[in-house]
């Protein structure tokens, strides 16, 4: 047994911190038998990290200045990397529950399936996750193999949500959760040959410690030499200078550090650089959004006036103006929203009916043969869901448009379709008008190239020809997308004079349309049309455009 | 619009040489056709046919008549449109079917055994025909015969539903006219376009024999016709004169084009049509154009000679004359769509193949610009974003359900909204009326995004108003939502203080009680006594219903209004 004092001149301010701390602890204890402090009691009254404080342990250990009185085992309760993960992403019992959830407020129904292949699940994840929430009442599957949610609340689900957020970044004891809790636990715990679960249940070994003679004699020595001040009345540890400006390490620097210039005794903590941040909840556009600016002002840098029209229009502006016969097939029932209430207009503007009235009739004042049948002035007026941008457009010849003059307009349209992967019942068309007595079939190809190039970045377009009933010649433009190949980009035409004739334009006007849908999709990755306008904000956040 | 199928070696057949896949491909702009799909086994082609004016084209006969007439440069004309024979066959149309479907065109057709190919082609392009152009058998149908067990005169008469019995196709028994319209799924199926007609229209043989009850169905004895029939009989019935002539027509060329001879039959009507009271069909009833060469330069946008266009025009089934600067042109008598010289010049630019005008750049000069609305949209979208928060993009069309009852605006005087009438899905059945329901759309779908949440939309909305001549109004508003933990009323008015500030829009909160928002903590935005939009923390009850789980506040604004507001 060497000499204490000469001992004590070489403890380092770790060892001295943790005798400190235990010959305070033995100070302010009567009781012998409680003279022993656990590990975190010790690096609570001594300030030490977790490592600091095991260094320090080991080297009074092996000094004899303390050791262990007793030792208990703990099971301790922590986050796996996939239960991070699910803090974040949410695990599939939870996103499964949400998605049945979701489908039953949008009336859509999913099999297991379905969700299986929209969430990227495994099979195996599934069948437990399913059968979990079947057995709670939280969903049930219905005739057809369909996953429905009941309305019932999953105790699993809240149970795993709140014990990630309870988890995270830290552990606790299994014994401090309650019994239905600790059941949560052990069925998603890590074990062999089920690696991929949230949780992982640790033995934790505790050790007490108490100071021997000889270390009782060495901190009795320290707070001879004044090199630890010990307060035996009160619970706090005054450090002497030299001690603190050695083991002192802060983790932020503050504006009190900065002010008194404190820093500079300080060191900083270093900061493991590697790890992924927290993410951050911005502001930011709509990634669709960002892909109609791009578009639009390209049209304005091109010389295109925006134009803009109701969304609940007349048969009249919405096909008669454009010479679409009332009998034409496109306008039944099944391709276009009819209004329930008011039915009808209450007028249309002249002289623009009389005038469409005759050149349906009989071509009115255009040369034309008209489409020869009794044009209905009642069903003019009857009321639609606009269902193409055309009709913005016919609105614009009719309201005196400038000649020169280009226009163009990003138009939400209506059909009348069963919503799918590759149909929207409500989409953005995005289209317009050239009028100019320089405007030909030859000019209108010009225009069409210049989209070709400047709106989808091609360098090869071909024409084909094409039919709309408002335009001849008609015109389709397919192009070489870098990325998807020949496409078609849009369709085009010279509307025809029984369309700008009655609206009082009498120079020749290109009428076009882009289908730029398939490019958005292509540009965010999506691969559902639905997705354009998606109400999952989670999918919103980490959609990235490619333009 | 329809697509069809053509075999490959009956269209080679046709056209009367090989084709290969180059070719066909360079050919198909001819008939605005676009291949979808080959079967390189069995030599099945589709092909999607654009034109919804030229059902001409909708047959193999009639693609293969547009290639031919391509390749060999000129018209070789069918005969049977010139004939001036009276015709020996006759079909007599008796009184009262003005009122019901008044026309029928008819012809015959002997000397083609038709083959596997034909018949498939000649039920293809009878579907098509009735189906899009006649409107699903409203406008147009028709009726393929056996011509060898019929005595003519025929008769289209007008009889009582229980006057006569006959064996439709796909029947073993006789059936009374109502029951093959109760029964029959044909019946059941074109039934309704005689609904509320007591009596129905029946076409029969001199001998009284039933060839079929128009639009509805053909007698299985006379109206069946099969592979090897050398001698058919056709007629197509209708309520539009024209159209039922061109449909026979084009029946009769296609039935031509294979090597029939083709016999017009005289239809007597009891009274006056506007073709007069008989009428020889198939009828050609182009007329001659004259159109000054001028008018198609000028719409194509290039000199052409008229030698030029004349052989475009020729090799595209027209007959056509030049005399001196005008042209006097005739389309061919299975079409009937030309209402104005620019179908014409569209015709020469076919013809003559896009590729050969040179795209020419429009050269006056314009000034492009955004409207004030989207202006003012734009600027309100960089400060919400800046402020933080997420833009959303909503359909625009939702549910009653989440426009009214969830928001409990259900009784309230927030509840009219513009509905549709033929409904598709509940989903999206009316439009909405206002965007927050759109962003507690969004919200109630993402709890398991990680929060704070802060939402916008700059969107467009239905306001429902009876003064105005539409019934509505279309409008551009701005929402805004947020919800988390801490989501309070207090947030959301700093955010709306901070962007009118920006706006330079000074408002003030008039207390409101709205349903959809919890009371006293919900405000009128107001500036020079008129209403901007509102502002408030959103009900607990409107959030249950959401199955929202955290508190929300919300505001809107008319952002019409603030354009006015904004010019500065």
């Amino acid at each position: 047994m060497a000499d204490t004092s000469s001992l004590t001149s070489t403890l380092h301010p770790l060892e001295i911190k943790v005798l400190t701390a235990l010959y305070q602890h033995r100070l302010s204890t009567s009781s012998s038998s409680q003279q022993a402090l656990r590990e975190e009691q010790i690096a609570d009254s001594a300030s030490l990290e977790p490592s600091q404080l095991s260094m320090a342990v080991e080297w009074l250990l092996t000094k004899s200045f303390i050791r262990v009185d007793s030792e208990k085992v703990t099971p301790v309760v922590s986050l796996t990397k996939v239960g991070e993960r699910y803090f974040e992403k949410y695990s599939p019992l939870e996103r499964i529950l949400s998605v049945a959830r979701d489908a039953k407020q949008t009336g859509r129904r999913l099999t297991i399936q379905d969700i299986q292949a929209r969430e990227g699940l495994e099979p195996t994840a599934m069948s437990g996750a399913i059968g979990c929430l079947k057995k709670e009442g939280a969903i049930q599957i219905v005739q057809g193999g369909y996953v429905e949610a009941t309305g019932s609340p999953s105790p699993t689900a809240e149970s795993l949500r709140a014990l990630f957020r309870d988890l995270r970044g830290s552990s606790r004891e299994l014994d401090s959760f309650p019994e239905a809790m600790r059941q949560v636990i052990e069925q998603h715990a890590v074990r062999r040959g089920n690696a991929k679960e949230p949780f992982r249940v640790d033995e934790r070994i505790q050790r007490w410690y108490v100071l021997t003679p000889e270390g009782q004699e060495a901190a009795q020595a320290l707070a001879r030499q004044g090199r630890a001040a010990i307060t035996p009345s009160s619970g706090s540890l005054n450090l002497t200078e030299e001690v603190a400006g050695l083991a002192e390490e802060v983790s932020q620097l503050t504006p009190e550090l900065l002010k008194d210039g404190a820093w500079r005794t300080k060191r900083f903590r270093k900061y493991t650089i590697s790890l992924r941040p927290p993410r951050l909840a911005a502001g930011r556009r709509h990634p669709y959004r960002e892909f109609l600016d791009q578009v639009k002002r390209k049209l304005v840098s091109l010389g295109f006036q925006e134009m803009r029209g109701p969304l609940v229009e007349t048969e009249f502006w919405n096909m008669d103006a454009l010479y679409m016969p009332q009998f034409h097939p496109a306008r039944a029932i099944h391709d276009v929203y009819f209004v329930k209430e008011p039915t009808h207009a209450t007028t249309i503007a002249e002289p623009f009916l009389s005038r469409v009235a005759a050149t349906h009739r009989n071509g009115g004042e255009t040369g034309s043969t008209g489409w020869g049948y009794d044009y209905d002035l009642t069903r003019a007026r009857r009321l639609v869901l606009r269902s193409q941008g055309t009709a913005v457009s016919a609105r614009t010849l009719a309201a005196g448009p400038q000649v020169p003059g280009k226009y163009f307009s990003i138009a939400r349209c209506f059909r009348y379709d069963q919503v799918d992967a590759t149909h929207a019942t409500d989409f953005f068309q995005i289209e317009g008008i050239v009028l100019g007595s320089d405007i030909t079939f030859r000019t209108l190809l010009g225009l069409l190239d210049l989209f070709a190039r400047e709106v989808a970045q091609a360098r090869e377009s071909r024409f084909l020809p094409a039919y709309f009933p408002f335009t001849e010649p008609s015109v389709e433009l397919h192009v070489r997308h870098p990325r998807l190949g020949w496409i078609e980009l849009g369709g085009a035409g010279l509307f025809r004079p029984e369309v700008t004739l009655p609206l009082g334009v009498d120079v020749p006007v290109i009428a076009w349309g882009l289908g730029l849908d398939r490019m958005a999709m292509v540009a965010l990755d999506i691969h559902d049309i639905r997705d354009l306008f998606s109400t999952d904000l989670e999918m919103i956040r980490t959609t990235r455009g490619h333009f | 619009m329809p697509t069809i199928s053509i075999n490959r070696k009956d269209f080679e057949q046709l056209i009367g040489q090989p084709a290969t896949d180059e070719q066909i491909a360079d050919w198909l702009p001819l008939v605005k056709g676009e291949l979808k799909e080959q079967d390189s086994k069995t030599g099945e082609l589709r092909i999607e046919l654009q034109d919804s004016n030229r059902p001409d084209l909708w047959s193999c006969e009639g693609i293969a008549r547009q290639i031919r007439l391509k390749l060999a440069g000129a018209v070789s004309p069918y005969p049977f449109f010139k004939s001036t024979r009276r015709p020996t066959r006759r079909l007599l149309v008796s009184p009262g079917l003005e009122h019901v479907r008044p026309y029928v065109a008819a012809c015959t057709a002997v000397g083609y055994a038709v083959t596997d190919e034909g018949l498939a082609q000649l039920i293809q392009v009878q579907e098509k025909l009735s189906d899009i152009f006649g409107r699903k058998r409203h406008t147009v149908s028709i009726g393929l015969y056996r011509l060898s067990q019929i005595e003519f005169p025929v008769h289209y008469d007008l009889v009582k539903q229980d006057e006569a019995r006959f064996t439709p196709l796909g029947f073993e028994q006789t059936m009374s006219l109502s029951e093959i319209l109760t029964v029959h799924p044909k019946g059941l199926e074109y039934g309704p376009i005689l609904a509320g007609h007591e009596l129905v229209p029946l076409l029969r043989d001199k001998a009284g024999r039933v060839l079929s009850l128009p639009p509805i169905i053909n007698s299985r004895e006379v109206g069946e016709v099969r592979v090897e029939d050398r001698e058919l009989f056709v007629e197509v019935t209708g309520t539009d004169l024209s159209m039922a002539i061109l449909t026979l027509n084009i029946l009769a060329v296609n039935l031509a084009d294979r090597g029939a001879t083709i016999e017009p039959v005289e239809v007597d009507y009891p009274s006056a049509t506007s073709l007069g009271r008989a009428v020889q069909t198939p009828l050609d009833f182009g007329k001659l154009q004259s159109i000054p060469i001028k008018t198609i330069e000028t719409a194509l946008g290039q000199t052409l000679d008229a030698k030029t266009i004349q052989s475009a025009l020729r090799s595209y089934g027209y007959e056509v004359s030049a005399v001196r600067n005008k042209l006097s042109v005739k389309p061919p008598p299975y079409r009937n769509d030309l209402m104005h010289t620019v179908d014409v010049a569209e015709d020469v630019a076919i013809s003559l193949g896009y590729e050969r005008f040179e795209p020419e750049m429009p050269t006056q000069f314009t000034v492009g610009s955004l409207s004030r609305l989207e202006q003012v949209s734009d600027k309100i979208r960089d400060l919400m974003v800046g402020f933080g928060f997420q833009e959303i993009i909503s359909n625009i069309l939702a549910s009653r359900l989440e426009l009214v009852e969830r928001m409990r605006l259900a009784g309230s005087e927030w509840d009219r909204l513009v509905e549709v009438e033929n409904v598709m899905s509940q989903s999206y059945a009316c439009l909405r009326q206002w965007i927050t329901p759109s962003l507690l759309r969004v919200e109630a779908a993402s709890s398991r995004a990680f929060y704070p949440h802060r939402l916008f939309e700059v969107g467009e909305v239905v306001i429902p108003d009876p003064t105005d001549v539409m019934g509505s109004r279309t409008c551009t508003a701005l929402g805004v939502l947020i919800a988390h933990a801490g989501a309070n009323f207090s947030e959301v008015h700093s955010c709306l203080d901070l962007l009118l500030f920006y706006l330079n829009q000074p408002y003030t909160l008039e207390p409101m009680n709205h349903p959809s928002f919890l009371e006293g903590r919900v405000g009128r935005i107001e500036s020079k006594g008129r209403t901007l939009g509102l502002i408030g923390e959103l009900h607990p009850e409107t959030l249950e219903h959401w199955q929202v789980s955290l508190p929300a506040a919300a505001f809107q604004l008319e952002v019409d209004a603030l354009a006015e507001e904004h010019k500065s």
